[in-house]
């Protein structure tokens, strides 16, 4: 198997605080993988890290087998996309401005777009169903909206790797599964790898091909979704007594109920 | 879409030229001494010269304008930058301290070169040369001092930022005042009349000292407009398209203080430019930054033309400081922005 990411002896955190320590990670290429663990565990400290958002304090990470600190930071940039959890942009800006953004990496000249960038900021657009309101401000967007024009942005840098941070926060429902099934689709059909995290556990397992559950900055556990999401890691993990079958419709487990744990199994 | 903001550009900076063009008519013909439109165009083609507007013209009022049109050029490409860079549409070269900086370093080189070096010819003309540089040299020490206050977890905090630079450009702005005091009586004249922000000496040889700076800087900064639409995003968004952004705002910075000190130099602080052109441009011409930047060079010329003309009308024979003008446009405007801000 062609990892997408291998960390080894990973550290990172922010300033003095370490939030995670010695990681030896791999992930696969072309799969789904979920970052799942309670608030505070790491999971977006690790996303961050192994996009080179935030620097590293120790260790290496292999971007497709190559050391990412002898590449340029343009380079990644061609390799994979992050969309962070909260995106910040001007509200005058139009949807189509903001897509053509993610060309950046991509681009010679700055101020001419070329057929290629058109070519890939329409399909960018269109994979996400945002092409109705391209002209539209942002301002003008609501948050399912927005959150798909940042997806496209992603996608316009043309990366086979991408990673999204809590991709479904603030949104509805429908929302959050219109989100998901985009990123399925990309997956599916045109072969990305993703790496997310994400907090709803019944989502992950329905997404993801693998799952990593982190607590307090240590990888708990790894595998397929009915190997996580199980009584016995939920304990660990988030610290619940889950109650947990298997959903008829999609064959994937979910979590129907939960309570907190009376007494906790581990260090507390 | 994209046309129509190209022809609205387009036109932004036609009528901006008419209306630096309507106010150098303006400065250029009135004045302590009138002069008709025949005369001026006259003296300019070189029709029947006359040693009297000859005088008036090329000595006292072209070299005022140019002076005027070329530091509202660099103020407004400097706040452009500024605004940029910080995320915050209330930067401005005067509250961020780099002013007071850059003056503040004049001021130490006036009381100590400028004394022995007025009466020799060729070296006055070093010692103004030189100006811009040591205008420099202070305007990065202020900008590296408010920055590295600034700088936290290896990040920029915006309103660490403006509370430095407040208090950045207090001291510095006490440093001036204190060596000004400290001259002899005719240097503290000339010392203050620029600290308040005047160009009525202005004269060729400050357009020397500083236009190639304001080429070279101003080239710089057109050339990398582009990346201060990206700045507009937040940080983890910019990092993830390859843009090395620490780096780059370095650069930057770096390069407004150069365009900010040769302004400095040349025509002490002026404050308030850098921060109004780059907010009217917006207003014209939308958000790209390759549009507002010239824009705002022109607005900010524009403003500053018309600002010294009424600095030298309206209270004439005597003169206001175009340093005073533009505060007292300025600091409405400033509080109207502040207002704006919080609604």
């Amino acid at each position: 198997m062609q990892t997408a990411f291998r960390m080894e002896n990973l550290s990172s955190g922010y300033e003095q605080v370490r939030v995670f320590e010695g990681l030896n990670l791999s992930i696969e290429e072309g799969k789904v993988t979920t970052i799942i663990g309670p608030n505070g565990c790491g999971k977006s400290t690790l996303l961050k890290t192994i996009g080179r958002i935030l620097k590293k304090q120790q260790g290496t990470v292999y971007l497709q087998e190559q050391n990412m600190q002898n590449l340029s930071s343009k380079d990644i940039a061609k390799k994979l996309a992050i969309l962070s959890q909260t995106p910040v942009a001007p509200g005058q800006l139009k949807v189509e401005e903001l897509v053509a953004y993610g060309r950046y990496p991509h681009r010679n000249n700055v101020n001419r777009l070329t057929k290629k960038d058109e070519e890939m900021i329409e399909w960018s657009l269109s994979v996400t169903n945002t092409l109705d309101f391209r002209n539209r401000e942002l301002a003008q967007l609501s948050g399912g909206q927005r959150q798909r024009v940042w997806l496209a942005m992603a996608l316009a840098q043309e990366t086979s790797i991408l990673l999204l941070d809590e991709p479904t926060t603030y949104l509805d429902m429908a929302h959050q599964l219109e989100v998901l099934d985009i990123v399925n689709s990309l997956n599916e059909q045109h072969g990305c790898t993703i790496v997310m995290v994400l907090h709803d556990i019944n989502h992950a397992a329905r997404y993801s091909d693998h799952l990593i559950a982190m607590r307090q900055g240590v990888v708990i556990e790894m595998g397929t979704p009915n190997e996580i999401l199980c009584a016995d890691v939920m304990r660990k993990v988030f610290h619940i007594n889950a109650r947990i079958m298997e959903d008829p419709a999609t064959k994937t487990p979910v979590c129907y109920g939960y309570d907190i744990l009376k007494e906790p199994t581990d260090e507390h | 879409m994209r046309k129509n903001t190209s022809r609205v550009f387009v036109l932004t900076i036609s009528i901006l030229m008419l209306f630096i063009v309507g106010a150098s008519y303006l400065h250029i013909t009135n004045g302590v001494f009138d002069m008709s439109v025949i005369d001026v165009v006259k003296t300019l083609l070189r029709i029947e010269p006359n040693p009297k507007f000859d005088l008036v013209i090329f000595e006292f009022r072209l070299p005022r304008i140019v002076i005027a049109a070329l530091v509202g050029i660099g103020l407004g490409m400097a706040g452009v930058v500024l605004q940029g860079i910080t995320r915050n549409g209330l930067a401005d070269p005067g509250i961020l301290g780099i002013n007071a900086g850059a003056g503040a370093a004049v001021v130490i080189f006036m009381f100590f070169f400028q004394l022995n070096l007025v009466t020799a010819d060729m070296s006055r003309w070093v010692s103004i040369l030189m100006m811009p540089m040591f205008g420099f040299i202070g305007g990065a020490m202020a900008a590296a001092l408010i920055f590295s206050f600034a700088l936290k977890n290896g990040h920029l905090d915006m309103q660490r930022l403006i509370l430095t630079g407040i208090a950045i450009n207090s001291g510095f702005g006490a440093l001036s005042l204190f060596l000004s005091l400290k001259m002899n009586a005719q240097d503290y004249e000339s010392a203050a009349v620029w600290l308040a922000g005047s160009i009525y000496n202005a004269n060729w040889i400050f357009v020397a000292a500083m236009l190639p700076w304001l080429i070279i800087l101003g080239f710089y900064v057109y050339r990398k407009s582009y990346l201060l639409d990206y700045f507009q995003l937040e940080e983890d968004s910019i990092t993830s398209l390859g843009i090395g952004v620490e780096k780059e705002k370095i650069k930057l910075l770096l390069a407004s203080v150069g365009l900010v000190s040769a302004c400095v130099s040349v025509s002490g602080s002026i404050g308030f430019i850098g921060l109004m052109a780059p907010h009217i441009a917006k207003q014209l011409v939308g958000i790209q930054h390759r549009y507002v930047m010239p824009a705002s060079a022109l607005i900010g010329a524009c403003l500053l033309v018309i600002a010294d003309f009424i600095g030298k009308t309206v209270f004439a024979p005597s003169e206001l400081a175009v340093g005073i003008v533009v505060s007292i446009i300025g600091i409405p405007y400033f509080l109207y922005l502040l207002v704006k801000s919080k609604a």
